[in-house]
């Protein structure tokens, strides 16, 4: 009750404001404060000084804000850069024979579930196999390409901008610190290799894109003649994190099987009562490569000396 | 006992009768006070005071850099005057260490303080996660929410999240703190007041009801008297003590009892205790015994607190019950007494459950459907079985999520019941239960071979 009279008797306050002779009526102010908020989404206080400094003309009081935007974003990522950034999502794109794999974080999870930090790792995925597709071939099967934080900021996304210039608006927009993290860029050398790539919580329909916690690129050979069982494989790397392929013939398995770092050894995910070898050989698939992303599990700083690889060398297995 | 007994149950219960929404007829309401004083003197629920401060769970959400910490502070800090709070500075609640409850690691500050109305409970959760895992912990509820947002800033895009997660979890009233009223003009102030309220509404809350209060949390901290300091956070707690309905105890639903023990008195019969956890019982009622697939009617034969006999009892009381016609060997502990015909006995619900990561103790490996182990609520144990929905492929530890949850035999479990599941005496979820659903056939007790139906297929 007293809420409705404070604000009906600010409605009338404002009303009779309003009806006051001025250069510019208050009430017609605010209004056009309000759309331009509304259609931009930028703060408030900007938006006001927006129309201030364009003479409520909104229109140019939007291109203003759209170039301050970018600088503004800037500016905010310096401010937070510190902190840290531990939350957020794995995505993975692939086809047939390339694959890329991304982790972009934030502060809060609150952050990581908004529609604006989904289009920026869509964006980011997307710009990361594109690059999978362009760059030059490695000796073995697959090409492989690590890329850090600031090689992948420098790659072009949709619009022409860098993905770190895209980066800098989302941090502008979202206040949060967010950081391209890391990303994995595989394409395969020849025609039998294939790429599958998985993340969990998997979505409810499959597709070639998909984000979670959790997720994993694989490269292999598998004949024609059986089922495919790629992404199978990659539930499997997600869920039981194996730390290498393993080698039959100088690994041994580990005596206590939840342990198992070996993924031929370690006992098949979708069927407990297989080891994973025995599932590779029973399918003929054999295992080339695999790389697993859990968000946030990378926390090391940048290590000073180590020199940043440019991005024209590629990067491959020993 | 005394007249001086009979004038207080008199003009001591009047306001508790009002607040109480019972049906009796007007000449027994003053026998049934008389009575209600009894259970008052020897129920060690109530002691000296007749009223008792209710109590509130609330807590803050928001933006990181909005203030929400500032805000507690600030709030204690007001109340330490009065008295009725410890201050906690902002570095204590910002850098609260890691609480481990049941073995789950929680992110969250607690802070408590006191109205003249009412003891609060104030729980700052830094993440969505955070406050699901608190949440089925059991660790904290939250009640009502204080949404803080900076005035300069304005709504952010993740506000909408928050205003997500205060809904997914059921919080029925939420108030608006606008933060940093100081560095901005009253125009901007009514615009982000508006802007509010609509998103607000977007959400299902009444925006146009919604108490929105404007001020500066860092100048309250501060204890500056201007209109955006210490006033601002008075007329909050206000809104808070006003806006947010005492929580009343549920005495119009069938009486409902979950057993804690039993034993029998010679000459007399098989006798069960346990807490009333809502409704009214009285002597004499039909009454059912249920659980581990069993329903067995009886009657309540004499209703004891403390020793000495009652014609009824409330919820919240801790009682026992004499049995018609029992036998010892048919109580196990675990099951309920129930009014007659009034719940149903269920091998089948839907709860909402977390698997311990790996660093809290849990497994190493996800989870599929048709996990089966043992599930543990107070002080008994089941076999149970746990089926993901279609559209999951596997939980991984350090998840939550809903689950259909399958018992080797019907028992009685109610909304918020409390769980875990723990695999050769390790705890490796924790949960709680969110709906019963119809019963389902387990074939010769092999959980292994039920079929499940899901509710959207």
């Amino acid at each position: 009750m007293k809420q409705k009279v404070k604000s009906y008797s600010k409605m009338i306050f404002q009303l009779v404001r309003s009806l006051h002779t001025g250069p510019v009526c208050r009430a017609a102010e605010s209004s056009l404060l309000a759309k331009l908020r509304k259609k931009t989404g930028y703060t408030i206080a900007n938006c006001k000084k927006a129309l201030e400094m364009h003479n409520n003309d909104t229109d140019k009081a939007e291109a203003w804000l759209n170039e301050q935007a970018q600088a503004m974003g800037w500016a905010k990522a310096t401010k937070l850069a510190g902190r840290t950034a531990l939350q957020g999502l794995v995505a993975v794109k692939f086809d047939k024979n390339h694959g890329a794999l991304v982790e972009l974080n934030c502060e809060t999870d609150f952050v990581a579930k908004n529609d604006k930090f989904h289009k920026m790792i869509e964006d980011a995925t997307l710009a990361c196999f594109k690059f999978a597709h362009t760059h030059m071939q490695s000796k073995g099967p697959v090409t492989k390409m690590e890329l850090d934080s600031e090689q992948l900021g420098n790659l072009a996304s949709e619009g022409g901008k860098k993905l770190s210039e895209t980066l800098a608006l989302f941090i502008g927009s979202v206040g949060e610190n967010a950081v391209l993290r890391r990303a994995e860029c595989w394409k395969a050398n020849s025609n039998d290799v294939k790429i599958a790539g998985y993340t969990h919580p998997a979505p409810t329909v499959a597709g070639d894109y998909s984000a979670g916690k959790y997720g994993a690129l694989l490269a292999y050979k598998q004949a024609n003649d059986h089922e495919d069982i790629g992404k199978q494989l990659c539930q499997h790397i997600v869920g039981c994190a194996p730390r290498k392929i393993g080698d039959k013939e100088a690994d041994k398995p580990a005596k206590n099987t939840d342990d198992e770092t070996c993924l031929i050894f370690q006992e098949y995910l979708l069927d407990p009562s297989y080891t994973v070898e025995e599932i590779l050989q029973q399918n003929k698939v054999e295992v080339i490569d695999y790389v697993r992303f859990s968000c946030g599990e990378s926390v090391e700083a940048n290590m000073p000396g180590v020199e940043k690889q440019p991005l024209d060398t590629v990067q491959t297995m020993q | 006992m005394s007249g001086r007994l009979i004038f207080r149950s008199i003009f001591n219960n009047y306001p508790n009768k009002l607040l109480l929404n019972r049906n009796f007829s007007p000449c027994s309401s003053v026998l049934v006070s008389i009575f209600n004083v009894n259970n008052k003197a020897f129920c060690t629920k109530t002691k000296a005071k007749v009223t008792e401060k209710k109590h509130c769970n609330i807590g803050t959400i928001g933006h990181v850099d909005h203030g929400k910490t500032t805000l507690t502070a600030a709030i204690t800090k007001v109340l330490s005057k009065d008295g009725s709070a410890r201050f906690v500075s902002y570095d204590e609640i910002d850098k609260a260490p890691e609480e481990k409850a049941r073995g789950i690691t929680i992110n969250a500050a607690h802070v408590g303080y006191s109205t003249k109305n009412r003891h609060y409970a104030h729980t700052d959760c830094p993440g969505h996660a955070d406050y699901i895992r608190n949440m089925i912990s059991g660790a904290s509820q939250m009640d009502a929410a204080i949404l803080v947002v900076a005035a300069n800033d304005g709504p952010m895009p993740q506000t909408r999240e928050h205003l997500l997660l205060a809904k997914q979890v059921g919080i029925q009233y939420i108030l608006v703190y606008i933060n940093k009223a100081d560095l901005v003009d009253n125009e901007l102030l009514e615009l982000v007041e508006i802007e509010m309220r609509e998103m607000l509404t977007d959400f299902g809350y009444d925006g146009s009801r919604v108490p929105m209060i404007c001020g500066s949390a860092l100048k309250a901290l501060n204890e500056d008297e201007s209109e955006y300091g210490t006033p601002s956070i008075r007329k909050l707690l206000d809104a808070i003590d006003n806006y947010v309905p005492p929580i009343v105890r549920d005495l119009s639903s069938p009486f409902l009892m979950p057993i804690d023990n039993a034993f029998t008195v010679p000459g007399r019969g098989t006798v069960v205790v346990g807490t009333l956890k809502r409704g009214v019982m009285k002597k004499n009622d039909d009454a059912e015994l249920m659980g581990f697939g069993f329903s067995i009617k009886t009657t309540l034969s004499d209703i004891q607190i403390f020793k000495k006999s009652v014609g009824e009892a409330l919820a919240g009381d801790n009682v026992g019950v004499l049995l018609r016609g029992l036998k010892i060997r048919s109580v196990e502990s675990g099951m309920l007494l129930c009014a007659a015909k009034s719940v149903q006995l269920s091998n089948h619900y839907k709860a909402k459950i977390y698997f311990l990561s790996r660093s809290e103790g849990g497994r190493k490996k996800p989870v599929f459907s048709k996990y089966s182990q043992q599930m543990f609520s107070g002080t008994w144990n089941i076999a149970c079985r746990i089926d993901l929905e279609p559209t999951m492929d596997m939980m991984m530890p350090g998840d939550h999520g809903e689950v259909y949850l399958t018992l080797l035999e019907g028992m009685v479990m109610t909304q918020g019941q409390p769980f875990t599941i723990r695999e050769n005496n390790v705890t490796v979820a924790t949960g709680i239960i969110t709906e019963t659903l119809p019963s389902l056939d387990v074939p010769n007790g092999k959980l292994g071979k039920v079929v499940i139906k899901y509710e959207n297929s």
